[in-house]
């Protein structure tokens, strides 16, 4: 039974990472007062990309090549190589983003059109370069699993190996970027310049800050933690292969997160791993209760996308709490008075 | 140096001039992904342009352009009324999986019937399921003051596993199919086409009656007015009389009855059975978003863009299969017109204004 539970919670974990990385993310672009819709889109641009950069890493290594399967000496790629494609992930999510800010902070598109179009590009364009980016059919294509931090040794220690030790690398990662996240924005004089932006772009930009510059960064910045995000259920999560929309809403799953955090870092992890929960819960309840009727288990299968539902219900009720960390200017467009 | 002036007159080529230049910047930017991307430009550009006289039945190819197009557009006006008034229904793919749900469940519930006189039934029972999953959201809306785009946009997930239930549970039919799929409804059931042998049925004129009736409510009436006034200025909404929680209701029940119609149509014209999500959800609610934004929310401007996306995107699927581009290049264009409109949208607000600063020119910003 205990063993169950170390598996569920290493499980969540895992699944709670992606959320939590594409989740901080967005909470610094809201806080700058841009909502950008489109992490999904980013998340399913980026892990493309992450894909694509391991899968050419790992064939320059290989020692044998079968068809498209790439075999490298010890079957694996090494930590230099997936933090490589990390880099690449993160690169591309940002640039994604950067058209999302050119729209909005320059040609002032509407933040939720400009951010459902960027969605919908992600989705569109990872389908169709997935199954053919310059002669190379990536839905074939197999990469080698990513190593863990540590000695594999250490991942075996009774209770605290599994959660501790046999840990992706962007697992403790996400940690160190949501206390950074934290600090940033409540204990540095950019945090504040960015809040300032936030809350009243207008007092932000006759105090001289760059509203637009500002934002452009915020949003790079969630553009790349969303990459990230992608690149970590590709890789580390859905591994070895890459199917067409691989994310199935979890972009959407960190846009609720926001709602739910009220815009304070600390709730950002607790809902993230409260999803992660119920994300590592299905398959095992299915597991277990394996003669369990058919509207159960669908049910079961709907069920992290059920819970914030509800979540949101709960937290939504009350408006003056929901408002109170909410940025004042949160998808408007800056136009300065002239 | 360029500045944007807020303009204070606005005309008709306000609106006209941005675009047609965002049509300039897709038909260039198309132009450049079919130099990148084909290995014979010139000529694949003007098959895509031309597709259905090259065919050899021009009338086949305009009927999947008109069946395409008539599926996006009803969606997509019905959305458009919600978007008007920042209230943002992204769920409608959910809605459409619902509208083929009820109308394949009315189609059991009454026994079966074998006679095209139940048809109007089922599509008014496809109408009732699209409302009735779109009052979800707009239920959590007004009594629980929950974000609706969210809430809409994961209920298609729901949705996509009820669909899926029904499909393998208590309406399976051929366990030998490939796919988990209901039993075929009867033939007479199936909406019939107007020009033998194509795609275009009565399906598209029952999709552009609903398109009439709906342009002219947002056109013509108080309630379509009311809409507009929350658009531009949320707060006159409330001072000129109209409840925002009506708009929300209003809102979704348009946008669901449209979906819910086009999935029902959906069953009956293209498919005659439901099939496993995977198979027969294929985004059609999605790009109908992209649509209603493209047409600017405007009717007749969402007409127009789903004409155009369609044909595009039956295009590019006939140059694909006569040649080697792959019809990702609708997509490319879709998102490039989508991007392009957006991006200029503003031009209809502001004036270019070229050189230093003239206080005596600007108006009261």
């Amino acid at each position: 039974m205990s063993d169950l539970i170390i598996q569920i919670l290493a499980a969540s974990m895992l699944l709670a990472t992606p959320l939590l990385l594409a989740a901080i993310g967005e909470l610094v672009v809201e806080k700058s007062g841009v909502i950008n819709l489109g992490v999904e889109g980013m998340m399913l641009i980026g892990g493309l990309a992450g894909f694509i950069a391991l899968y050419q890493l790992q064939t320059s290594t290989c020692t044998m090549l079968i068809g498209d399967v790439c075999f490298t000496s010890e079957n694996s790629v090494n930590q230099f190589q997936y933090i490589g494609s990390l880099l690449v992930a993160a690169l591309v999510g940002a640039l994604a983003a950067a058209l999302f800010g050119f729209l909005t902070q320059y040609f002032r598109a509407n933040h939720i059109a400009a951010g459902l179009g960027l969605t919908v590009l992600g989705a569109g364009l990872s389908n169709s370069l997935g199954g053919n980016f310059f002669g190379v059919d990536y839905t074939a294509a197999i990469v080698a699993s990513v190593p863990p931090l540590f000695p594999e040794s250490w991942g075996e220690v009774a209770v605290l190996g599994p959660l501790l030790f046999d840990q992706n690398l962007l697992v403790p990662f996400s940690f160190v970027m949501l206390i950074a996240v934290w600090f940033f924005l409540s204990r540095t004089k950019a945090g504040l310049v960015v809040r300032a932006v936030g809350e009243n772009h207008h007092s932000a930009y006759a105090l001289g800050y760059p509203v637009i510059f500002v934002r452009m960064m915020t949003i790079m910045f969630g553009g790349a933690m969303a990459g990230l995000a992608g690149a970590f259920i590709v890789i580390a999560q859905i591994a070895p292969k890459w199917t067409e929309g691989i994310t199935v809403g979890k972009g959407w799953l960190a846009l609720a997160l926001i709602l739910f955090s009220t815009w304070r870092p600390g709730r950002v992890l607790l809902g993230a791993y409260l999803f992660g929960i119920v994300l590592a819960l299905e398959p095992r309840l299915k597991a277990i209760f394996s003669n369990m009727s058919l509207e159960v288990s669908y049910f079961l299968t709907a069920l992290p996308y059920i819970v914030p539902v509800v979540v949101l219900v709960l937290i939504s009720r009350n408006p003056v709490m929901i408002r109170r960390n909410a940025p004042a200017s949160l998808g408007q467009s800056f136009e300065p008075r002239s | 140096m360029i500045r944007f002036v807020p303009r204070t007159q606005f005309g008709f080529w306000a609106t006209a001039y941005p675009l047609l230049l965002a049509l300039g910047i897709t038909v260039v930017v198309g132009f450049l992904v079919m130099l990148a991307m084909s290995e014979q430009p010139v000529r694949d550009i003007w098959t895509l342009l031309t597709f259905p006289w090259q065919a050899r039945t021009a009338s086949v190819q305009w009927g999947f352009v008109l069946q395409k197009s008539s599926y996006l557009a009803v969606m997509a006006v019905g959305l458009s009324i919600g978007f008007r008034a920042n209230v943002w229904n992204i769920g409608a793919e959910g809605q459409f999986a619902f509208g083929s749900i009820f109308a394949f469940g009315a189609y059991v519930m009454f026994g079966m019937p074998d006679t095209v006189w139940f048809l109007p039934i089922m599509l008014a029972f496809g109408i009732l399921g699209g409302v009735a999953w779109a009052m979800i959201p707009a239920a959590l809306r007004v009594w629980a003051n929950t974000n609706e785009l969210l809430t809409s946009l994961m209920l298609v997930y729901v949705a996509a596993n009820v669909l899926n239930y029904v499909t393998t549970g208590p309406w399976k039919g051929d366990p030998k199919a490939g796919q988990a799929e209901s039993d075929p409804i009867h033939e007479s059931l199936r909406i019939a086409s107007i020009i033998e042998r194509t795609d275009f049925h009565w399906g598209v004129i029952i999709s552009a009656g609903a398109i009439a009736i709906l342009a002219f409510v947002v056109l013509f009436t108080t309630f379509g007015y009311s809409l507009r006034v929350a658009q531009n200025t949320p707060r006159a909404q409330k001072f000129a009389g109209f409840s925002p929680k009506m708009t929300v209701w209003m809102s979704f029940m348009l946008s669901g009855a449209t979906a819910g119609l086009a999935g029902a149509i959906f069953l009956s014209a293209e498919t005659g059975k439901l099939i496993q999500s995977e198979n027969y959800l294929n985004g059609l609610g999605f790009t109908a978003i992209v649509i209603a934004f493209l047409g600017r929310l405007h009717p007749v401007g969402i007409v127009a863009a789903a004409l155009l996306i369609s044909y595009v995107n039956v295009g590019a699927t006939y140059v694909q299969s006569a040649s080697q581009v792959d019809d990702a290049v609708a997509d490319l264009v879709q998102v490039t017109a989508l991007f392009a409109v957006l991006g200029t949208a503003f031009l209809s607000r502001y004036r270019i204004v070229l050189g230093t600063r003239d206080l005596s020119t600007e108006g009261a910003a």
